[in-house]
């Protein structure tokens, strides 16, 4: 038994979770049983662990509660249940490795089957140990929607039939991008909307990094995960400088950089400038380089925007899209002046994925203010403002619109 | 992004599924109405199992509101509704979609005779520092 807090209890259970629930799926089969069996485990180690201290193998603890509530469910004979129990005991899962069976997991909860916010919510639960009370207010819905959706995904996986084993290794890589993309999903989740907002006592872009960790760990060679780690590593380092003191959003070319958590930035960077080079080179590849190019500049003046310029061209050539050819068009405007990156927001304005947004708006507001055309830029930045759907957004193009 | 989907309308007598009790509700056929009821429960089995529907509520008569007026000295209260406008607001449904577009699709489902719905986003307390 080891003195802990209780923050650290929770590390404990969430990290043995995966395990716990993949030992139980490969004894008794029935994923959406066992996940609920699991969660029940989780609840009673809540209350459990913090009174009698973590047990000395949590695994194993979690493993045996979790087999019990699965046998209770089932209401089988005493008897059968005794020997169940005795069995779960041991808790090496037979025949596969743990490697193999996080893997299995991750990929399980980002079946094709399932719709995006499905996976991302069976991965958070399922994967991230996280209760689905703490899923539902971390993505601002309803418990009951968050249950529902939940139950929905694990009644398709039993109706698809989906098997708890690797797919074929001609699948793997398709799968392996679903699983990087819920877990973008859950960063950007928690990076642009609910950080640091206090209202929620899970840090989405924190899980995401975790979860994230453990995919590369499972996955080294694979240079995309890198990739999605690095972007990661790289946003988050910014998060201390992107508030102010009083709350107010700090535009990345405004930031104190000495907050930027360079612990992070290290890490980012070498593991991008580690996974380039080997290729194939993917979208999370370069907007983590871009975000490297950010961190590696001791002012936002230093910035190496040809560098940034060249990244998104290769960015834009490999995902097309309205939303790329912005960004793009941000950073030419930097490496090359406006009148080159106002000749490419044109076609932009008849994009319906684009025109009624702030940031088009806010973009071509600041082009225009280089340019010197000051009246069609504050008419620019009042059209943002007006389109901005988050609060420090607004105030700060309001604030640029009445200069 | 999460939107709201808000329902402007007047039925009379106040009740839901308000498209069934305005006055252009009244003048179309059943076989319209049963054709628009299934076709709201497929949108409703649709959104809830792609995990884009969020929640949502029909509202009660706008004469059973009661109102909080400011002003120095005190806080007004009355009885409702807010507006003798036509339209009152009946419901809403929230919705959480990856983009603009695929809310504006959702919305015109709810289109119907004698409303006007209303798509609007929601505002974030934080946002994105690029």
């Amino acid at each position: 038994m080891t003195a802990t807090t209780s923050e650290s209890y929770e590390d404990v259970w969430r990290d043995a979770s995966p395990q716990v629930l993949a030992a139980l799926v490969r004894r008794y089969g029935d994923f959406d049983a066992c996940e609920d069996a699991v969660q029940e485990a989780l609840l009673a180690a809540s209350r459990q662990w913090p009174d009698e201290g973590v047990p000395d193998n949590p695994r194993a603890w979690l493993i045996r509660v979790g087999s019990r509530r699965l046998i209770d469910a089932r209401r089988t004979d005493r008897a059968r249940a005794a020997r169940e129990v005795a069995v779960a005991d041991e808790v090496a899962p037979g025949g596969t490795s743990e490697h193999d069976d996080s893997l299995t997991l991750l990929l399980l909860c980002c079946h094709p089957s399932l719709s995006r916010p499905s996976q991302v919510a069976l991965t958070l639960r399922a994967v991230g140990g996280l209760g689905t009370d703490q899923i539902a207010r971390a993505f601002l819905v309803p418990e009951s929607t968050m249950s529902q959706r939940i139950s929905r995904a694990k009644a398709r996986l039993r109706e698809v039939d989906a098997p708890f084993a690797l797919p074929p290794p001609v699948e793997l890589p398709a799968r392996v991008a679903a699983v990087a993309h819920v877990l973008y999903l859950v960063f950007t989740e928690g990076h642009t909307s609910t950080g640091g907002s206090g209202l929620t006592d899970v840090s989405l872009a924190e899980e995401a990094i975790r979860l994230t960790r453990r995919l590369h760990d499972l996955l080294p060679g694979d240079p995309e995960v890198a990739g999605l780690l690095a972007l990661m590593l790289l946003t988050d380092a910014r998060r201390p400088a992107r508030l102010d003191a009083s709350g107010a959003l700090v535009p990345l070319a405004e930031q104190d950089r000495s907050l930027w958590r360079r612990d992070l930035i290290d890490e980012g960077v070498a593991l991008v400038e580690d996974a380039l080079p080997r290729g194939p080179v993917g979208p999370y590849q370069l907007q983590a380089a871009i975000a490297a190019v950010h961190a590696e500049a001791g002012t936002a003046a230093a910035t190496d925007w040809a560098q940034v310029e060249v990244l998104y061209g290769m960015l834009s050539a490999l995902t097309p899209g309205p939303v790329v050819t912005l960004n793009h068009a941000v950073a030419v405007g930097e490496a090359r002046g406006p009148d080159a990156a106002l000749a490419m927001l044109t076609p932009l304005f008849d994009e319906p994925a684009l025109r009624r947004t702030h940031r088009l708006h806010a973009v071509h507001a600041h082009l225009l203010e280089r340019a010197g055309r000051l009246d069609e830029a504050r008419a620019a930045y009042a059209e943002a403002a007006r389109l901005a759907t988050s609060v420090p957004e607004q105030r700060y193009l309001q604030a640029l619109a009445s200069r | 992004m999460k939107y709201v989907i808000l329902i402007h309308s007047n039925p009379q007598p106040w009740g839901h599924p308000t498209d069934q009790l305005t006055e252009e509700g009244r003048a179309q056929s059943q076989e319209f109405h049963d054709a628009s009821g299934r076709a709201f429960d497929a949108l409703m089995e649709e959104i809830n199992a792609s995990g884009e529907f969020v929640t949502a509520m029909a509202l009660a008569d706008p004469a059973s509101s009661t109102l909080y007026g400011w002003s120095p000295e005190q806080t007004l209260r009355t009885d409702g509704p807010y507006a003798e406008s036509k339209e009152q607001l009946a419901g809403f449904f929230m919705i959480d979609c990856e983009t603009r577009e695929r809310a504006e699709e959702i919305a015109a489902h709810f289109a119907q005779p004698g409303g006007t719905i209303e798509l609007r986003p929601s505002m974030w307390g934080d946002g994105d520092d690029q």
